[in-house]
C-alpha cells in the first residue's frame, strides 16, 4: 500500500472524521486521497492557523479532527498554538512535513530544517516523526498521546518516507 | 448604536444557539449579558474565533452557532470568508461587530479606518447573505429574519466606538476551566460526548 494510503487507513482507525490542510508538495497526495474520502469532512484553508482553529473547534463539537500543513506554515501559526490550544488544553493534531533535513536540498527550507524542533521543544509542543512505512502503525498511539496531554502534538512526515531514499536537488 | 445595545439585542433573540466570541470587547459584552456556558470566549488567537466556530459548526450541524466577531478580529483573519464561503454550513450566523477601532487597547483606530465595507467583502467572498446594520431599529427590525434565513450569513453591526477603554469585566474564568464549561456544557445540551471515560 502506498505511504498516503496507509496514513490515511490509519487516520481512518483513529476515528478522524474531519480534516483541515494547506499542501505542501510532500503532504500534498495524503490531503488529495483524504479530500476524496466522502467518510472525512475536508476543509481547504486559505493560512494554516485557520487549519488549527478549526480543528480545535471540531474538538468541542465531540469530532477528531486532524490538520495537515507543511513545516513552514506550522512556523507561522505558533501564535495561534500557543494562546489557543496550549491556554485551554485544547488537543490538536497536525501532520506536518519534516522540510529542511539533510536530504532536503531546497535552500528557501533549511530555517525550517534547523529551528523547528527547538521551537517546539520551547513551547513544551510533543512531536513524533515517521521516518520509515513500518512506522505508520504508531499514529493511534500519537494521536491518543494527543488527547491525553492536551496540547497541540506533531506528526512529522520524513521526506524518505513521502518521497523516497535519495537527494533532492 | 451603543455596542451593549446591539450584543443585547442579539442575545434577545438568542435561542438556543452555542456562540463562539472574538477576543476582548466581544467576549466581555456577551459574557456581560448572557453570562453563558455554552459560549467560547477566545482569550488569544485573535482573528480565529471565526475558524473556530466554522470548525464547531461543521462538526454540530444539528446546532445553530452564531460568531460573534469584531472588525479587528475580522482584519486578522480575512481569509475566514472564503472558507467559510467554501463549506456553507446552514447552521453558521456570522455577526461582526464594527466600531473601527481596536476599543480593548483605548479606541486606537483601525487600518483603513472608515473606508472598509466588510458586507461588500463578504458578497465578493461568497456569501450571498450579506449586510450592513446602521442602527438598533434596523436590528430590530431585521433580526427576526437573518434568525430564521439559512447560513452562511454575514451581518455587520456597525456601532459607535466608546471613549477610551471599554471596561466592560471579561467572564470571571479563564484557561483550562473555560474548555470543561463549555464542554461539559454542550455535552448536556446537546447530548454529545465531548470528553471520554476518564475525562480528557
Amino acid at each position: 500500500m502506498e505511504t498516503a494510503a496507509q496514513i490515511h487507513a490509519q487516520l481512518s482507525k483513529c476515528g478522524v472524521t474531519l480534516a483541515a490542510s494547506l499542501p505542501d508538495d510532500w503532504v500534498a497526495p495524503l490531503i488529495e486521497r483524504i479530500a476524496a474520502d466522502n467518510r472525512i469532512r475536508h476543509v481547504r484553508v486559505a493560512r494554516e492557523a485557520e487549519a488549527v482553529a478549526i480543528c480545535s473547534g471540531a474538538f468541542f463539537g465531540g469530532v477528531r479532527a486532524v490538520a495537515l500543513m507543511g513545516a513552514t506554515g506550522l512556523l507561522t501559526c505558533t501564535g495561534e498554538l500557543a494562546t489557543l490550544n496550549l491556554r485551554h488544553q485544547i488537543p490538536v493534531f497536525l501532520i506536518v512535513s519534516q522540510r529542511g533535513s539533510i536530504d532536503d536540498h531546497r535552500i528557501y527550507q533549511e530555517v525550517q530544517g534547523r529551528r523547528t524542533i527547538p521551537l517546539l521543544q520551547a513551547y513544551d509542543f510533543p512531536y513524533h516523526v515517521i521516518d520509515r512505512s513500518e512506522d505508520i502503525g504508531s499514529i493511534p498511539d500519537a494521536f491518543e498521546t494527543c488527547r491525553m496531554q492536551k496540547r497541540p502534538f506533531v506528526l512529522f512526515l520524513t521526506r524518505r518516507l513521502v518521497k523516497g531514499e535519495g537527494t533532492a536537488l | 448604536m451603543r455596542t451593549r445595545e446591539a450584543i443585547e439585542a442579539l442575545a434577545k433573540r438568542r435561542g438556543e444557539a452555542i456562540a463562539v466570541c472574538a477576543l476582548g470587547m466581544a467576549a466581555n459584552e456577551w459574557w456581560g449579558a448572557t453570562r453563558s456556558e455554552d459560549s467560547f470566549y477566545m482569550h488569544g488567537a485573535m482573528g480565529f474565533a471565526a475558524s473556530f466556530a466554522l470548525g464547531l459548526a461543521l462538526s454540530l450541524p444539528q446546532a445553530a452557532v452564531w460568531l460573534i466577531n469584531a472588525d479587528g478580529s475580522l482584519c486578522m483573519n480575512l481569509g475566514c470568508l472564503l472558507t467559510e464561503a467554501s463549506q456553507a454550513p446552514r447552521n453558521l450566523k456570522h455577526f461582526v461587530i464594527a466600531n473601527g477601532v481596536y476599543q480593548t487597547v483605548g479606541a486606537l483606530p483601525m487600518v483603513n479606518e472608515g473606508r472598509t465595507d466588510y458586507a461588500a467583502i463578504a458578497r465578493a467572498a461568497g456569501l450571498v447573505r450579506a449586510r450592513t446594520v446602521e442602527s438598533l431599529d434596523a436590528l430590530e427590525q431585521l433580526l427576526p429574519g437573518i434568525v430564521a434565513e439559512d447560513g452562511p450569513s454575514f451581518t455587520v453591526l456597525r456601532v459607535e466606538p466608546e471613549s477610551g477603554f471599554l471596561r466592560t469585566p471579561p467572564m470571571t474564568y479563564e484557561g483550562p476551566e473555560m474548555k470543561y464549561r463549555f464542554g461539559r456544557a454542550l455535552e448536556r445540551k446537546l447530548g454529545i460526548e465531548v470528553f471520554g471515560p476518564q475525562g480528557y
